[in-house]
């Protein structure tokens, strides 16, 4: 096996709302992790939270074993929020002193703030917040490079660039490549590595 | 990336439980599986479909459940392996022929997988399917990972043709949707021809008819049969123990509760002073298997789902051994130590374990804990709703203007489909939709309500039904609503697929589960030929959908209105706009007299924004559908649509 | 026209919006259906004869409530802003001038509820420029009636009879006030007169702009409206209704409702009518559109009711409406009579009766009425 992980099991929450393709990044990062040689379980929440709600995959990688779909409370190690409110939700519940956190900016309103009743944080206090909070934040526009790369979608693989950049897993743009090859029409591969890029260069 | 016909034996993927499921199934040699769509089940036909080829592995997405049991069904007579899967729910739509199939004896492997969804992740209910196999009396199988969701779905082929009869698989939605590794076997080659045998006499199994007469002794058959199976349950690998050989407490669990438990332990680092013994066949318990292991502990902790399932066979096996092995003291549902409602996960089995053992589980430094909590006022809560472009949202704003209009309390009967968001969050379906149940029961319960006019009601009473909630199980309460003349106003909202569960066929449309053309079943005609007027309708013609409902609702009897407009996320619109939608700043009367925020605080569609800075509405590009219906009920005429560019 | 004037219609005026509407009119059975509050916003509309809510709206001031005429209001502020101290009698509002008249074109008398004053008036007004649109009411499907604006004179001849429902015709003229037409005229009831003054008596915003388009408000005469939704099943137990063209209220010794098919007349007992009363008009207590620049309504002569049919008795209130009446003399487009001695009294006898009625309603000043009656 190449690379290692600091912790048994290593657990990472993929959160976002329903649209982001958090399922697509969840299956996307463990795959490349997979091919490494580890055991790789996902915890997926879908079905009606499809519907605008929030939606969270919990990732636990293992040289060894098996883990539970659900990651003990206060025991992420990395948490990717494809967006800012996400992040604070995941990390009120799975938050420590060491979780290391990657922050994707372009908000989306839930319904509650859509119709006025109620607040969305500045992006400030979510930076503040964020930052008192994690050993490591970094924070991206992921929404918008998309755009720029012509599908706002392709945000949730400029955040897994990003978690490339980031050096906290044995992953590359190489391994990167060969899953998506895998599963993908040969079409979209190509914006999809450019995506990887922009996100791997945004932190590194 | 998922599981297809390129990948090769021996292969390590990542596969969803319920891909697993569909592997073990392929792996088996299943030639004919059928099913009903529903969260968390959905995927395993979905995945089978995509290996069917003719004369090898028939696929269909059956009407309802009940169906898809008969279906499967009738290949195991013909001697094939057949899979039938659901949601449970579905169990009980199909109960009444399982237990009739049950008492007839099965021929080629059939394997029913149930899907059960504790903590109704994606259901309106918690219902077991776990209940049936002690009630139907058939073996039933737990997977505890992907690997065993696999193995298992394999051996249970086997073990049905052992015992003649029906085996249950049961996973549950922490298994199904979630992934792991799992290694690829081999697929058999495909043989074996299609052939019922009916000419021997009733009491020959290979070649009489099929059927559960006579009752007693076949039933007497299919106990015994179960007994086999009980013993080899005894020396099957889906049981196994690990930990101390004399713990301090005994877990017994079974299902994802195993990789809970196991989590739980690590978590509290009691792996020295507890054991858990992992059942993977929970009905019957191998009862051998659980006196050994209840003979090493003091304490016994059951760790499960829901109800106390596991825990009263293990208490009655206990019970009955009690003079060899001692009296036990038991943690479980019935004592409190775990919740007999709601889904578990790691930190609730660490908790009844801490408790039990005197051990606090760990936890962060207090004080950012403090922090954490303080988090919690800052998060605006993600209210669900309907898609941006849905055209359900659409359909509940025709029915609100109507109903309000007619003023005489008129009121929807709910039903399962992604308009249930109308009952389930009262300002999705504009506080319209006011009962929710059963697949097809919205159309019931107004048939019901229907006939007590002469008791007083004055209400106008609706119902929706989804179109594939209508073949499902509508039909014969619409029928039964026409022959009883309720006066009742049915529509339904036909958005051209099961896009609840992601889109699968139905017999609305002209292709199958297997991607071939099928003959369509129209809905209006079924409808028109049961005597039932129908208008078809478009649910984003608002003006016209209202005033075709308010002249339905003076109507007596049964009036039908269609409204058909496909999903907003179906593969032919997504990502395509109809329209470029914007707001005409200049002309938003925002939250002055005059409008108040009807777009964003009434029909609160996500592609609307209020910006609360400039006080006006906004569309945000990237949410909108490009649908354009808001634009429509601007009072203002201030969201403008224009032609997009069709690419 | 008169005066405007700058200062509110009173202090005593509640304020609200949607939710106090529901609450105080719509909840309590005082809504007149006139449409005051409909087509202002997207929350509120009109349905048969009904004033529905749509949506619920949380604006805690809004201008359904200011506009609804049973919505709390000084009714004596409001009189100040249009009507001159020196006119006004306790029974009738302001009275300018007194007339029995009708129209001089027999065709048009024809086509009218009694003697086409009303029509005449109108068509006059639209053919001298005083008005370029007129907000009149015309029969629709089923004896629900249809607010609708005319801008042809030739129209206005078209649209004579009086519709026994309530027409949303407030409703109407908020919807054209935003549109094209520069001056409005309009034929209303009290009920809708009450609205179009507290409209007009607001301070010229943005919350009533347009208002200032109103240029002419000739009333009708109530005694009370009828319920749609009573009164179609009623009607079509007794007829065809789509044969009916019209309906009439004979004096009160008469004790019916005539119901004019194309063939026959058909004659109901008010008894049986009385149930069909829209609730709101038990609590109505103006009878005579006191908030009109003149209003009409059927006369009566010595010869009796079959030549009083023929006629109107006018109430003239302001100098618009005079200078109306003034030119219509002037123009022969009405004919004038002298009005019987004591029909003024009579008028004002039978208007105190509905005052009367509403107060009983409200269970308000009974002792006021025992000292009247006991004097
Ligand atoms: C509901 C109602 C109740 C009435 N009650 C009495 C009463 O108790 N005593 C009495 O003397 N007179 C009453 N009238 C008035 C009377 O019926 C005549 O309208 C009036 O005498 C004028 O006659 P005319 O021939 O000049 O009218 P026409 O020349 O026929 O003109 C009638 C005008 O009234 C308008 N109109 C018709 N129906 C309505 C409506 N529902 N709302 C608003 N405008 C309408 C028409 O558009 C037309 O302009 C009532 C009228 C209505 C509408
Ligand atoms: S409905 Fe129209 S006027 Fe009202 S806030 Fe929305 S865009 Fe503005
Ligand atoms: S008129 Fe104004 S206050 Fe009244 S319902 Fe409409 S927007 Fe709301
Ligand atoms: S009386 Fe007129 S303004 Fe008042 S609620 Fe009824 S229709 Fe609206």
């Amino acid at each position: 096996m190449n690379g290692h992980l600091v912790k048994d099991p290593y657990n990472i929450v993929i959160t976002g709302v329903g649209g982001q393709g958090n399922v697509m990044a969840s299956r996307v990062l463990s795959n490349m992790l997979v091919r490494k040689g580890f055991k790789v379980t996902i915890g997926e929440t879908f079905g009606m939270s499809q519907r605008g709600g929030s939606v969270m995959s919990h990732i636990r990688v293992s040289p060894t074993a098996v883990w539970s779909p659900q990651i003990p409370k206060g025991t992420a190690d990395l948490i990717v929020a494809l967006e800012p409110i996400e992040a604070i939700r995941v990390l009120a519940d799975y938050g420590n002193p060491t979780v290391k956190i990657l922050v994707n900016l372009r908000a989306i309103y839930p319904v509650g703030v859509i119709t006025g009743e109620d607040e969305y944080p500045s992006t400030t206090v979510i930076r503040e917040t964020v930052m008192a909070l994690a050993a490591q934040a970094r924070f991206l526009d992921a929404t918008d490079e998309a755009i720029r790369l012509g599908n706002p979608i392709l945000g949730n693989i400029v955040m897994i660039g990003a978690v490339a950049g980031m050096k906290v897993l044995p992953i590359d743009r190489e391994l990167f490549e060969a899953v998506i090859r895998d599963g993908m029409p040969a079409a979209r591969v190509e914006a999809n590595l450019r995506a990887f890029a922009i996100g791997e260069a945004n932190v590194a | 990336m998922s599981l297809d016909r390129e990948q090769k034996e021996g292969a390590e993927l990542l596969l969803m439980g319920n891909e697993a499921i569909a592997r073990g199934a392929l792996e088996a040699g299943v030639r004919v599986a059928a099913g009903y769509p529903g969260t968390p089940s959905s995927e395993i036909i979905e995945t089978l479909s995509r290996f069917s080829e003719a004369g090898k592995l028939y696929v269909e997405w059956s009407t309802n459940e009940k169906v898809a049991m008969e279906v499967a069904a009738a290949a195991s007579f013909a001697g094939l392996r057949s899979l039938c899967v659901m949601k449970q729910n579905g169990v009980n739509v199909a109960s009444d022929f399982l237990l009739h199939l049950t008492g007839s004896g099965t021929r080629g492997g059939m394997v029913l997988v149930t899907c059960d969804d504790p903590g109704a992740l994606s259901s309106v209910n918690e219902g077991e399917s776990r209940h049936f196999a002690r009630l139907m009396e058939i073996p039933l199988l737990e997977p505890s990972d992907f690997r065993e969701a696999k193995e298992m779905t394999r051996w249970a082929f086997t073990l049905s043709e052992a015992i003649r009869n029906v085996v249950m698989v049961r996973s549950v939605t922490r298994m199904s949707h979630a992934s792991g590794n799992v290694v690829l076997g081999a697929l058999p080659e495909i043989a074996g021809k299609a052939a019922f045998c009916c000419d021997g006499p009733v009491s020959d199994p290979d070649c009489g008819p099929v059927i559960s007469t006579p009752v007693v002794a076949k039933h007497r058959l299919q106990q015994e049969k179960l007994r086999g199976a009980t013993t080899l349950f005894e020396e099957s690998p889906f049981n196994a123990y690990e930990g101390p050989e004399d713990p301090e407490l005994l877990i017994i669990t079974s299902s994802v509760c195993t990789l809970y438990s196991r989590e739980a332990l690590s978590l509290l680092r009691a792996e020295g002073r507890t054991g858990i013994l992992k059942l993977g066949t929970t009905w019957p318990v191998p009862p051998a298997l659980l006196k050994k292991r209840l003979a090493s502990a003091k304490k016994v902790l059951i760790v499960e789902e829901v109800l106390p399932f596991l825990e009263d066979q293990v208490k009655i096996l206990a019970a009955e051994q009690a003079h060899e092995i001692g009296i036990k003291e038991f943690y479980g549902k019935n004592d409190g130590t775990l919740p007999m409602v709601g889904e578990l996960n790691p930190d609730l089995v660490a908790a009844a374990v801490g408790r039990i053992l005197g051990i606090d589980p760990p936890s962060v430094p207090a004080e950012y804990r403090e922090k954490l909590t303080a988090l919690t006022a800052l998060v605006p809560k993600r209210e669900q709703t309907f898609c941006p472009g849905c055209p359900h949202r659409a359909s509940f704003w025709g029915i609100r203007e109507a109903l309000q209009r007619d003023h005489r309390g008129g009121f929807v009967c709910g039903d399962i489909g992604c308009y249930a968001m109308a009952s389930l969050f009262p300002a999705a379906g504009f506080h319209t939709a006011k009962t929710l149940h059963s697949m097809g029961s919205g159309t019931g319960i107004a048939s019901g309500f229907g006939k007590l006019g002469p008791f007083g009601m004055e209400q106008p009473v609706l119902a929706v039904c989804g179109d594939s909630t209508f073949y499902h199980a509508a039909i014969p309460a619409l029928i039964n609503a026409v022959h009883h003349r309720a006066d009742i106003t049915f529509i339904a909202l036909d958005n051209s697929g099961t896009a609840m569960t992601g889109f699968q066929s139905h017999p609305g449309l002209e292709v199958n589960a297997m991607g071939e053309a099928a003959p369509m079943v129209d809905i209006a005609a079924l409808c028109r030929a049961i005597g039932a007027p129908v208008v078809v309708g478009d649910p984003f013609a608002l003006t016209e959908t209202r005033e075709t409902l308010n002249r339905l609702l003076e109507e007596p009897g049964v009036k039908v209105l269609i409204l058909k407009q496909s999903c907003a996320l179906s593969p032919g619109k997504k990502g395509k706009k109809t329209f470029l939608v914007r707001v005409d700043e200049t002309l938003c009367r925002g939250d002055a007299c005059g409008c108040n925020r009807l777009c964003t605080r009434i029909f609160r569609c996500p592609g609307l924004l209020w910006n609360r800075d400039r006080k006006k509405a906004e569309i945000d590009e990237v949410i909108c559908a490009g649908c354009g219906f808001c634009a429509g009920i601007c009072p203002a005429g201030a969201i403008r649509n224009e032609e997009a560019a069709k690419s | 026209m008169q005066e405007r004037v700058a200062e509110p219609a009173g202090q005593r005026n509640g304020q609200g919006g949607q939710k106090e509407l529901e609450e105080q009119v719509l909840r309590t059975g005082l809504c007149t259906g006139c449409g005051a509050c409909v087509n202002l916003c997207p929350y509120q509309a009109i349905y048969q004869d009904r004033t529905v809510l749509l949506h619920p709206c949380d604006l805690a001031q809004g201008r359904c409530y200011d506009f609804c005429p049973r919505t709390p209001t000084d009714r004596d502020a409001l009189r100040r802003n249009f009507q001159e101290a020196a006119d006004c009698t306790p029974e009738l509002g302001a009275v300018k001038g007194f007339f029995i008249t009708r129209a001089a074109d027999g065709n048009l008398r024809c086509r009218a509820q009694h003697g086409g004053s009303v029509t005449a008036l109108m068509a006059l007004a639209l053919r001298e420029g005083l008005i370029d649109a007129a907000v009149l009411v015309e029969e629709g499907e089923g004896l629900l009636p249809r607010s609708v604006t005319v801008t042809d004179p030739n129209e206005a001849g078209e649209r004579g009879r009086s519709r026994l429902v309530v027409s949303p015709t407030v409703a109407e003229f908020n919807r054209i006030v935003r549109g094209d037409a520069a001056k409005i005229g309009v034929v209303a009831t009290p009920c809708q007169a009450i609205a179009f003054a507290k409209m007009r008596a607001l301070p010229l915003s943005e919350s009533n702009a347009g208002i200032e388009k109103l240029r002419l408000v000739v009333g009708l005469f109530c005694g009370w409206a009828l319920s749609w939704r009573k009164l179609a099943p009623l009607l079509k137990k007794k007829t065809d209704i789509a044969r009916v063209i019209g309906m009439d209220i004979p004096p009160s010794r008469y004790h019916t409702l005539e119901v004019y098919t194309s063939g026959e007349t058909i004659r109901v007992s008010l008894d049986e009518i009385d149930p069909c009363v829209r609730e709101a008009c038990r609590s109505c207590d103006d009878m005579t559109a006191e908030f009109s620049d003149l209003s009409v309504g059927s006369a009566r002569l010595p010869e009796g009711w079959e030549t009083a049919r023929g006629w109107n008795q006018v109430i003239v209130r302001t100098k618009q409406g005079m200078d109306l009446l003034e030119l219509a003399r002037r123009r022969g487009v009405l004919e004038f009579r002298e009005a019987p001695p004591g029909n003024l009294e009579k008028l004002k006898a039978a208007s105190l009766g509905k005052k009367r009625a509403a107060e009983r309603f409200f269970g308000r000043d009974v002792a006021d009425e025992e000292t009247t009656q006991a004097g």
